[in-house]
């Protein structure tokens, strides 16, 4: 046998599943009541995307109740690839019972448990396991269990105390101490911390091995540093962290904040509506001039080898002004210029500063003519990151009224210049290596985009563009000035030139969570999918890969950290699941990928109910948001927007409220336009409903449809939030009469159990077909007795909607960046899609005459007329403008325009080369959305 | 001054401005879960007082009797954070755990034999070469540099329990071995 089943296992291996079922097929014929070779087709079937067969065999599996430990290996894929957790657990459970001193078998059980975060039923298990087995860690998987039960947000503080006691009981009941190895160390600790059994902590920490434990184990030092702190116990937080300090050289920052703390601690422990007393103040003094003493020391010490010194001065000076016990007015400024001194030759300088720079009067003062009075120098590497890092902090402080267009104009030319004769030192460096006047071109692009914001004028983006390409033939490696490129070139509406640096970065894994939106947020403006370019709908799949990887995997290592007793990371790997789960981004990419397959595919009750089920899916998550803004390089002041506010396309970024109110506008026209209600879902669906991450919401998915608040509805542009009205009133509208002529559950039922039946060969489980009342018919639309509702003419949004739009496009149809252009453009054909998945169900005729509907269906018809008018107009006005996009004419002004850049000797014709890119960019968009609109108009005509 | 603390799962949202950088590569999901799943004692990070992460380490335990020692699999810092002393300062506590709790017997590490500024780096760390190894990484497309660029060495520093440095050579350099036999 075994030598029949090793080429089916090879042939999943090698992702072969179709000779894998072939072989299980010829199996089957001999055995047909083989488990393992039943499971293994399952499982081939799983992973070839024929879910409704596979399920019949995965089903025969579980009612045989296997415990074959192949058998259950194979099944734990199978049921995974369906999303049956619970049916895992089921499965192990029945196992477990059959053959209940199988160890492994009961660790399964556990770990299935553990995958849909049953800790209640987990913590029962392992307690049965260490009663079982003696084995010490069961105890400890016992005790983390109902840690985590207590941790869960829904668990009440006094169960959850409870439960924490249990976990207490539990750890010491165990035969060996928790110390023994550093993790239930840790584990133990945060019970007592959360019990707040301090005296208990304190004997643990305080023994040797305690301590021993506590100095290699960063996690155990953290845990012990806080208890410290909640006990109050500062000020002995404090002379430990010195002592760490001066005798065993500790660098870490969190040591020099303990002797922060300590030394404000007389102050600080006061409660907040209470003024300290002189006697506190002066104890205060005291103990900050002997740390300011330590700090003073030690920063004559090791110069500009280690500045936690010098920025541990600094931290205490702003404390104590803070707190009133300063006594020297020139010792901030004093400071932060020995700062810039010692350290001013690294790039951290700026950033290092950065929280002590908001400075006022006669400090501002001092500070700003320090840096001003620096001469800039050329002559080394550190020259050029003084010179670099005196840019960085005057910009931070400059004030709006400094923001001129004539000031910045210099400050632009300024850094242009400074970056071109800084690129002398780098001239030897290997094509790998960064410029080290990289940062010049970026303060540089900073001031350009500035300029643009206050003036409008979009020539600053040209010069911002032609001097950071030219910044990246230097320095090739720059991520830095791509994501600042990739920003800019989505603005001039050129995006394929911004997906082009984006794929250059190579990003990967779990970057694409926290990057991706660089290209893809609001993508859809840029979709030519409807002329079929999938570029960007296929970097939307790509982009969504790591979250089936975080599905698959995380949790398995969840499993691995029980196995190998590293509890520290049980909770860290459940939140970081968590977080990728529900990513804002991942679902932001979904409504676009969405929008640009309705453009794409033709619209169908497939499409409609497919999508329909996955979006309900989404709508009860609670969404968090990994997206990384920070990692652009930002120089502007503080008195100013972000670089990355500045760069936002369309001025918003879609958060929560943008993600919800699109969820609602596709799911309220999905569920008109699909058959399927609530009733039908709940029986066809296989597999877990997803957890309700997003709390308890009392009202019912209906009403919570129709909610709208102000603090969602922000996030949409002008356009789109026309667009959302829009599509309220048609859904408004329409729903009645969707309503009256969906098929009854039963008929769908029966329709769908007829399809499976065809498909499979098997009776679709748990459905029960009605016996037929006679009157059904080939399209399941029975007749009804009750009249239809009235019907009403279309709302006035929804009738003007294409004219308004059309208005609206007339009126930015000319700008010189296509991006508003399209936006608006593909908002238009946005809304006539929906308008088509709206009417979808009246294009049968049966279906209108049987619900008394044709008079209905003759409002449509001017409608979409109008619509089609419309889009066939603006596909037209966009493929003219296409023509203008590409012209050399456009490439001559382009350049014209970078005259700033090319003056002080940034190549003509490279800058040429730079605008034949952009122009050849914009005009393949418009060009291709204008195709798209016209095919999308003759599918539908 | 940068906080030293340990690696989370959740740091991989924020390490974009070290990972960006040409010469550090991203891994799949599982290579990170892995080793913070059995070895969260050799994972570190250094942040600055903002949180952003300057740097990190990955580092594992393995081998047998006289050569179960602690290795360095990724250590890399933010181009803004170079020459702060990051690099040394979390390398010093993987040795640190890894002589006090692993017992280990050295701990090694690989680079490119081109890399002089970071063999130099590591040489003033304590560590020296080991043996010399052919191919080990794949070629990032430069080919110009030559064998140097594809070899790298194996750098050793031994920890207090191997007293005679049995995993110091004076010759290391001229040890060549095959990339498949490590």
């Amino acid at each position: 046998m075994e030598r029949q089943i090793k080429p089916i296992y090879e042939a999943l291996d090698t992702g072969s599943n179709k000779s894998a079922i072939v072989a299980c097929n010829k199996l089957l014929k001999k055995q047909p009541k083989n488990d393992l070779v039943k499971t293994l087709k399952a499982l081939a079937l799983v992973r070839s995307q024929k879910v409704e067969e596979s399920l019949i065999l995965c089903d025969e599996v579980l009612a045989a109740k296997p415990t074959n430990d192949a058998v259950l290996t194979a099944m734990m894929h199978v049921l995974r690839g369906l999303g049956r957790h619970k049916d895992m657990v089921t499965m192990f459970e029945e196992a477990y019972k059959q053959q209940p001193n199988n160890e492994d078998l009961a660790a399964q059980t556990f770990f299935a448990n553990v995958r849909i975060l049953n800790w209640k039923a987990a913590q029962q298990i392992a307690t049965r396991m260490h009663k079982q087995f003696h084995e010490d860690r069961y105890i400890y998987w016992s005790v983390i269990s109902a840690i985590l039960q207590a941790n869960e947000p829904t668990t009440e503080p006094n169960m959850r105390t409870l439960l924490y006691k249990l976990a207490h009981r539990l750890v010491t009941s165990s035969p060996t101490p928790s110390y023994v190895n550093a993790d239930r160390f840790h584990l133990h600790l945060s019970i007592l911390r959360e019990l707040e059994l301090f005296d208990e902590a304190r004997t643990l920490l305080e023994s040797d091995i305690g301590k021993n434990i506590c100095a290699a184990s960063l996690s155990c030092n953290e845990i012990r540093r806080d208890i410290w702190r909640r006990q109050g116990l500062l000020e002995e937080e404090g002379t430990k962290a010195e002592l760490r300090i001066t005798e065993q050289n500790d660098r870490n920052w969190l040591e020099f904040l303990s002797v922060l703390d300590a030394t404000f601690a007389s102050l600080t422990s006061f409660k907040s509506d209470e003024q300290p007393d002189e006697s506190a103040k002066t104890k205060c003094s005291s103990h900050a001039a002997k740390t300011e003493e330590l700090f003073t020391k030690m920063a004559l010490e090791e110069g500009h080898k280690d500045r936690s010194a010098l920025l541990a001065l600094l931290e205490l000076e702003k404390r104590a002004r803070i707190h009133g016990v300063s006594n020297d007015p020139n010792r901030l400024v004093d400071l932060m210029k020995r700062y810039f001194e010692e350290i001013g030759s690294k790039a951290c300088c700026y950033e290092d500063l950065k929280p002590y720079l908001a400075l006022e009067g006669e400090d501002a003062a001092r500070w700003k003519s320090f840096l001003q009075s620096l001469t800039p120098s050329f002559a080394s590497n550190n020259d050029l990151w003084r010179l670099i890092n005196s840019h960085k902090l005057l910009r931070q402080n400059l004030s709006s009224d400094d923001l001129t267009i004539g000031a910045e104009t210099d400050r632009a030319t300024l850094y242009t210049q400074q970056y071109l004769e800084g690129l002398k030192l780098g001239a030897a460096l290997p094509p790998t290596e960064l410029q080290p006047a990289d940062d010049l071109a970026l303060l540089a692009g900073n001031v350009f985009v500035t300029l643009w914001k206050i003036s409008s004028d979009e020539k600053y983006l040209y010069n911002a563009v032609a001097l950071l390409e030219f910044a990246l033939t230097k320095s090739k490696q720059s991520f830095h000035t791509r994501l600042m490129l990739i920003r800019i070139y989505r603005l001039l509406g050129a995006p394929s030139m911004a997906l082009e640096h984006y794929r250059i970065m190579h990003i990967k894994q779990v970057e694409h969570d926290t990057l991706s939106h660089f290209v893809l947020s609001r993508s859809s403006t840029f979709s030519l999918a409807a002329s079929g370019d999938l570029t960007l709908a296929t970097e939307c799949i790509e982009s969504s890969q790591i979250y089936i990887s975080n599905t698959q995997d995380t949790g398995e290592y969840i499993a691995r950290a029980f196995t190998g007793e590293k509890y520290s990371q049980i909770p860290e790997f459940i939140i970081f699941e968590d977080r990728l789960e529900n990513s804002l981004q991942r679902d932001l990419i979904k409504i676009e990928h969405l929008r640009m397959r309705l453009s794409h595919e033709a619209i169908s009750s497939d499409i409609i109910d497919m999508e329909l089920i996955e979006l309900k899916f989404i709508f009860d998550r609670l969404h968090h948001d990994n997206r990384d803004f920070e990692i652009l390089a930002d120089y502007q002041p503080r008195a100013s927007q972000k670089f990355n506010e500045q760069t936002l396309l369309f001025d918003k970024t879609e958060g929560p409220g943008w993600l919800t109110t699109f969820l609602k506008v596709y799911i309220r026209a999905f569920q008109q336009g699909s058959d399927l209600d609530d009733t039908v879902e709940e029986k066809l669906l296989i597999g877990d409903r997803p957890k309700h991450t997003s709390g308890q919401n009392k009202l019912t998915l209906k009403d919570r449809l129709r909610q709208r608040t102000d603090e969602e509805l922000v996030e949409l542009t002008p356009d789109e939030l026309t667009f959302v009205n829009y599509a309220t009133a048609l859904a408004d509208w329409l729903e009645p009469y969707h309503d009256h002529a969906r098929p009854p559950p039963s008929v769908v039922l029966a329709e769908a159990a007829k399809l499976a039946e065809q498909k499979t060969g098997h009776p679709l489980k748990g459905v029960e077909i009605p016996p037929k009342n006679g009157n059904g018919n080939a399209n399941g639309s029975a007749k009804k007795d009750e009249e239809a509702p009235p019907i009403t003419e279309a709302p006035e949004l929804v009738v003007r909607f294409f004219d308004d739009m059309k208005t609206r496009f007339e009126a930015v149809k000319d700008a010189s960046s296509p991006s508003l252009t399209l936006h608006v453009a593909s908002l238009i054909q946005e809304a006539f899609l929906l308008f088509i998945v709206e009417t979808l169900r009246f294009k049968t005729p049966s279906v209108v005459k049987v619900h008394k509907l044709g008079a209905l269906v003759q409002h449509f018809k001017p409608i979409r007329t109008n619509a089609l008018a419309v889009l066939r107009e603006v596909s037209s006005i966009l493929l003219k403008r296409s023509e203008q996009d590409g012209t050399a004419e456009q490439r001559k002004s382009f350049v014209d325009a970078c005259s700033p850049t090319t003056d002080l000797n940034i190549d003509h014709d490279f800058v040429l080369g730079v605008a034949k890119k952009i122009t050849d960019s914009r005009k393949k968009v418009t060009e291709g959305v204008a195709k798209g609109i016209a095919r999308v108009c003759t599918s539908y005509p | 001054m940068s906080v030293l603390r340990p690696f989370s799962a959740s740091d991989m949202f924020k390490f974009n401005n070290i990972n960006l950088d040409v010469w550090t590569e991203t891994y799949g999901l599982s290579f990170y879960l892995n080793y913070l799943s059995t070895w969260p004692d050799l994972c570190y990070v250094q942040a600055a007082p903002s949180g952003r992460l300057m740097g990190y380490i990955l580092g594992n335990a393995e081998g047998s009797n006289n050569d179960w020692h602690g290795h360095v699999t990724a250590l890399t810092v933010a181009p803004e954070y170079r020459r702060l002393s990051i690099a040394r300062k979390l390398t010093a506590l993987l040795e640190f755990v890894s002589d006090t709790v692993y017992h280990a017997f050295f701990v090694d590490l690989f680079v490119r034999c081109k890399n002089e500024v970071a063999i130099e780096m590591y040489e003033g760390m304590g560590y020296s070469v080991w043996r010399r190894i052919r191919e080990y990484y794949g070629t990032l497309g430069l080919g110009s540099r030559g064998r140097d660029e594809e070899d790298a060495f194996d750098m050793r520093k031994p920890l207090s329990r191997d007293s005679s440095r049995r995993s110091v050579r004076p010759n290391g350099r001229e040890m060549i071995v095959d990339h498949t036999g490590v």
